[in-house]
């Protein structure tokens, strides 16, 4: 048998019908039974919300230590006479209560008139006049739908070859949106233009032409590891570059992908005499 | 379900058998026959009627399958089902007398 739930079930559902009111509830479990039987977390709880409300009343007592918290802690007894009472009450036919709970809870005229919704309304009705600046949208897709889809200043640019790298995309719709668009008028977010300059795809795109480039350790590291990869085969410096490039890797795997290298250009990097040929050019320049 | 009283009393009807504060029996108890007779309407008599005979015993559960707490409180005297309740608070010792 589980009384305490029985009660909070009881309570809970006689506050949201009407039938009872949290003035019922503070009647009995009043505060000289709150000060015995509620815990001191739970008074601490209930004194931060009441200091900080604009008033107080059992509306708010009830709604900060909660019903299942009251049914938990106070007597049974006191909560059964509380029980009791609004039974009794409800089986007289007598009005169960003027307001319900919900009623109750809508703050009095003096607490309305705080301006908690006051601002967001002005700058929807900012928000529209741009609107109809956006209906060449249809036409620059149909011109550039290949790449360039949500930027509406693409139809002044001219269409990106796709030996373009996606950089020079960016950085011309950027200017281009930068001659169209008056100073004040909002931009919308385009992402994806965005992400291309944070993650650094865009620059990526345009070498993508070039053989790839495994990062190379500091001038002075390859004859050194050259000369003692044999006996050392698990060097840290080693490993050390071997995990930069998988970080690298696994940021731009979709790059990676496309490029087909084969295993044996990666296996034989350090010890392979075209790596130390490549590392020789690199140096010059 | 318009009346909140109404509603209220199938809450507490269903919390209680829910947290076995009363058994479909002590409902029985209150509920009686008499009372079912006299409340309940023809098709629900039927129902429960149909109900039984198929299970081969009519049971305060299987009589309560039938007659969900929705179906209490909507046609059974509420003075009965709150009989029901204040019995099974006493059983449960919290009607004594308040302690502060």
């Amino acid at each position: 048998m589980n009384i305490k739930a029985f009660f909070v079930a009881t309570l809970t559902s006689a506050l949201d019908l009407g039938i009872a009111t949290p003035d019922d509830v503070l009647r009995h479990a009043t505060a000289d039974v709150l000060s015995i039987h509620l815990p001191r977390p739970l008074w601490a709880r209930l004194l931060t919300a009441a200091l900080g409300a604009p008033r107080l009343d059992a509306q708010l007592i009830i709604d900060t230590v909660g019903v299942p918290n009251l049914c938990e802690h106070i007597p049974s007894s006191i909560i059964w006479a509380c029980v009791a009472e609004i039974g009794q009450r409800a089986l007289s036919g007598a009005p169960a209560q003027p307001i319900s709970r919900q009623a109750a809870a809508t703050p009095p005229s003096g607490v309305k008139s705080i301006p908690l919704a006051a601002p967001p309304p002005e700058v929807k009705r900012e928000a529209p006049p741009p609107e109809p600046k956006r209906e060449p949208l249809p036409d620059i897709k149909r011109e550039a739908p290949a790449r360039v889809p949500a930027a509406p200043a693409a139809a002044a640019a001219p269409a990106p070859k796709l030996s373009d790298g996606l950089a020079d995309v960016a950085a011309a719709l950027e200017a281009d949106e930068r001659e169209l668009s008056p100073s004040g008028r909002a931009r919308s977010n385009t992402g994806p233009r965005f992400r291309q300059a944070g993650t650094g795809i865009g620059r990526l795109a345009a070498i993508n032409t070039r053989r790839p480039q495994a990062p190379a350790p500091a001038p002075e590291e390859p004859a050194r590891a050259a000369a003692s990869s044999a006996a050392r085969p698990a060097r840290r410096g080693a490993g050390e570059v071997e995990g930069a490039y998988e970080l690298e890797s696994e940021v731009k795997e979709d790059w990676k992908s496309s490029l087909a290298v084969e295993d044996e250009q990666l296996v034989d990097w350090q010890g392979g005499e075209e790596t130390q040929t490549a590392a020789e050019e690199y140096r010059k320049r | 379900m318009s009346d909140p009283r109404q509603a209220w009393f199938a809450r507490m009807m269903e919390s209680g058998l829910e947290n076995s504060i009363f058994a479909p029996s002590d409902v029985l108890a209150h509920a009686t026959p008499d009372v079912l007779a006299t409340n309940l309407p023809p098709e629900l008599l039927s129902k429960i009627l149909a109900a039984s005979l198929a299970a081969g015993a009519m049971t305060p559960e299987r009589v309560l399958e039938t007659l969900t707490p929705e179906v209490l409180a909507a046609h059974v005297p509420h003075d009965v089902l709150w009989a029901c309740i204040a019995a099974a608070a006493a059983r449960a010792g919290v009607t004594g007398t308040r302690s502060s």
